[in-house]
């Protein structure tokens, strides 16, 4: 039965064109900031003279020339990329709302709860498709442009595309719920939008500027961003001895994490974010009267 | 599990919209094997109905039950019911054979099952077209065609005519007939009782979120009585011809002429030669379903209709056949319109019309088929002239 509804919702994916019209300016994204950051990081390690290097070097107990500077790129592409599945995500419900597809929906399933877990289990697996394609982009484009000894090792790698993928489920989860709290698909769209790219980084500055950065890792976007930059930075540092809690942070926030916990708690706090619009749109759609 | 009983019952159902009461305690059963018009103006509560028996909308009280179920409880409800409830709940850029493949997967039916309903709706050739750019009828059709993706047993339908041209009435009108002659329940909710008249064999008038009638249409049929106005030289003198006859509902309206009902033209015309008095004009008046319909439905935002002769016994009005006249009206003072089996507008109007009969369902058995409830009392029946009460003519009575 259950089977019957995954088919069909996966169907409703497919048989519109939004999927690939997402992916692709996330493939773009992802690969340009991959690209840009590379490049950056490599420019960066060029403007150190031996002497800052040096300092640099005592500092971090680590040669700039072994620096893996592409992982905050890639946690910051990553970051950035994931806007797209989460919007992808946010339009699931709204859209059915907007389009009235919602009614035919509820009429072939045998009840709402049915019909939602289906969809929950389709745009689980879209987010990990979307996951793929990030991080699948990003290290091609990290590859390009940063130098081989800027790279992560295997084990690195790895680590950047699961919490990769990682992030992009939960943002398009974190997009279910909201679309289906509020049932339209401009409103959805410019919420997320402004949101994650203009509301909480001003929030974020303010947090830093008023000295309260550690607030920063609870919030949406900073929980999420913490999965990534966290484990970009922990692993930047692991070649490095003990390391003070100063440039551990300092670290984060190059890879995008400022003031973010662990990478799995800050998973474990932006789960809870994302837990709490699914089911508040879960509810909300349950008994909504569809008229 | 359902029944497997095709019948629909609805049971008190109530759903009020913050203050406003959308439907109030409606009651009827549909019957499979028979098409069932659902009628009432715009704003009675058909769609809000329909939705509480199909479970998109939850009722304030009572129940929505098919196959003896309410409908998340029919299992897979696909196969179960069929529902065309909008023209529009297809996404533009998803075409019609995708639309339906989509639900054919959710209803567990084969993806061939798409085709075979293109095909039956006649969408055959448009299958690959998106949605978005089909006409209102063609949605119309498309909708039809994934109501029926799982062959159910129940088909709800409301307002289906929308946007139909008239072959496309035609077409839905015969195909909802066959449907229903195999023994399956098909339901179909019109504002317009001239859209569906040729359609269903039972229906169901609601005003104002109440049911104000349901039973067969040829009950409603052959209730409606004719009358006969007549200008004579002498009214007095013909109101005594006529009575001296036995012939009681004489009634004398606004204009100065004489409405005699029950009787035709001709009879009216003899007696006044008889009687000496001359006739300048006589005019056989006939009620139409469409207005006894907008008799039925009206009030709800329009002035109720002018009352005349309070207290007066109508000849028209049958005794109530649902118990208790004297229920309350919700709505406080403001007739709903004129009661069951009320004569149009002009004739003389009941006494106890100020409040709405409690409408109290016939138990789940199909309503007696005779005595029909309401039917006029022995003596007034008249021959009927065939044809007089068939769709088409006069309009829409203005009841629309």
């Amino acid at each position: 039965m259950l089977g019957n509804l995954v088919k069909a919702e996966f169907r409703k994916t497919t048989t519109t064109g939004l999927w690939w019209g997402l992916l692709i300016p996330t493939f773009v994204i992802a690969l340009g900031w991959a690209l840009g950051t590379g490049a950056i990081g490599d420019g960066i390690l060029e403007v150190f003279s031996s002497s800052e290097a040096e300092e640099l070097t005592n500092a971090f107990g680590l040669d700039p020339s072994q620096w893996q500077l592409s992982l905050f790129g890639m946690a910051r592409s990553i970051n950035v990329a994931t806007i797209f599945p989460m919007i992808f995500g946010g339009l699931a419900i709204s859209n059915e709302i907007n389009r009235r597809t919602i009614t035919t929906t509820f009429l072939t399933a045998p009840n709402r709860v049915a019909a939602l877990t289906a969809k929950m289990l389709v745009y689980i697996a879209w987010g990990a498709f979307y996951g793929i394609v990030i991080v699948a982009s990003v290290s091609i484009g990290i590859a390009l442009t940063s130098s081989p000894s800027a790279l992560p090792d295997a084990g690195g790698w790895l680590a950047m595309c699961a919490v990769g993928l990682v992030a992009s489920i939960l943002m398009t989860m974190f997009g279910v719920g909201v679309g289906a709290l509020m049932g339209s698909v401009v409103g959805t769209t410019v919420v997320l939008l402004l949101y994650m790219l203009i509301v909480e980084n001003l929030i974020q500055l303010v947090l830093s500027s008023q000295g309260a950065p550690w607030l920063i890792g609870y919030l949406p976007n900073g929980s999420v961003n913490g999965i990534t930059g966290s484990v970009a930075s922990s692993l930047f540092l692991s070649a490095a001895g003990v390391v003070p809690d100063e440039v551990v942070q300092a670290t984060r926030f190059f890879a995008g994490g400022l003031g973010a916990f662990e990478w799995w708690i800050s998973g474990l706090i932006f789960l809870a974010w994302t837990a709490l619009f699914f089911a508040g749109g879960w509810a909300s759609t349950q008994r909504k009267d569809i008229t | 599990m359902h029944d497997g009983s095709g019948r629909i019952v609805v049971q008190n159902l109530t759903k009020q919209f913050g203050p406003v009461a959308a439907v109030q305690n409606l009651s009827f059963t549909v019957e499979p094997g028979s098409v069932t018009g659902f009628l009432g103006p715009n704003g009675a509560g058909k769609t809000t109905t329909l939705r509480m028996l199909l479970g998109l909308v939850t009722p304030t009280a009572g129940i929505g039950l098919i196959n003896g179920r309410p409908f998340h409880q029919l299992g897979n409800p696909g196969r179960v019911v069929g529902a065309v409830l909008e023209a529009q709940g297809f996404h533009p850029k998803r075409t019609a054979r995708n639309h339906l493949r989509v639900y054919a997967a959710a209803i567990g039916v084969p993806d061939q099952q798409a085709d075979r309903v293109l095909e039956l709706v006649g969408l055959g050739q448009a299958a690959d077209r998106k949605a978005g750019g089909f006409s209102l009828g063609m949605k119309q059709r498309l909708a039809l065609a994934t109501a029926l993706l799982g062959d159910p047993q129940v088909l709800v339908l409301d307002e289906p005519a929308n946007g139909l041209d008239p072959e496309g009435i035609a077409w839905l009108r015969q195909f909802l007939q066959s449907y229903a002659r195999s023994g399956r329940t098909v339901l179909i909710s019109s504002h317009l009782l001239a859209e569906v008249e040729q359609t269903v064999d039972q229906v169901v008038i609601v005003s104002r979120g109440q049911t104000m009638y349901y039973g067969p249409l040829a009950n409603l049929r052959d209730s409606q009585q004719s009358r006969v106005l007549v200008q004579p030289s002498d009214p007095g003198a013909l109101v005594a011809a006529l009575q001296a006859e036995g012939i009681s509902g004489i009634e004398q309206v606004p204009d100065g002429r004489i409405a005699i009902a029950g009787v035709d033209a001709k009879r009216v015309a003899d007696l006044a030669l008889k009687a000496g008095v001359s006739v300048y004009g006589i005019q056989e008046e006939k009620a139409d379903l469409e207005r006894l319909f907008f008799q039925l439905t009206s009030g709800q935002y329009a002035a109720p209709p002018p009352q005349q002769q309070y207290g007066a016994p109508n000849p028209y009005a049958a005794p109530n056949p649902y118990g208790d006249p004297a229920a309350q009206n919700p709505y406080g003072g403001q007739p709903p319109g004129s009661g069951y089996y009320a004569p149009p507008q002009g004739y003389q109007q009941p006494g106890y019309q100020q409040a709405p009969p409690p409408v109290v369902p016939p138990p789940v058995a199909p309503p007696p088929a005779v005595p029909p409830p309401g039917t006029p009392p022995q003596g007034y029946q008249q021959d009927r002239q065939q044809g007089y009460d068939q769709p088409g003519q006069g309009g829409l009575g203005g009841g629309a």
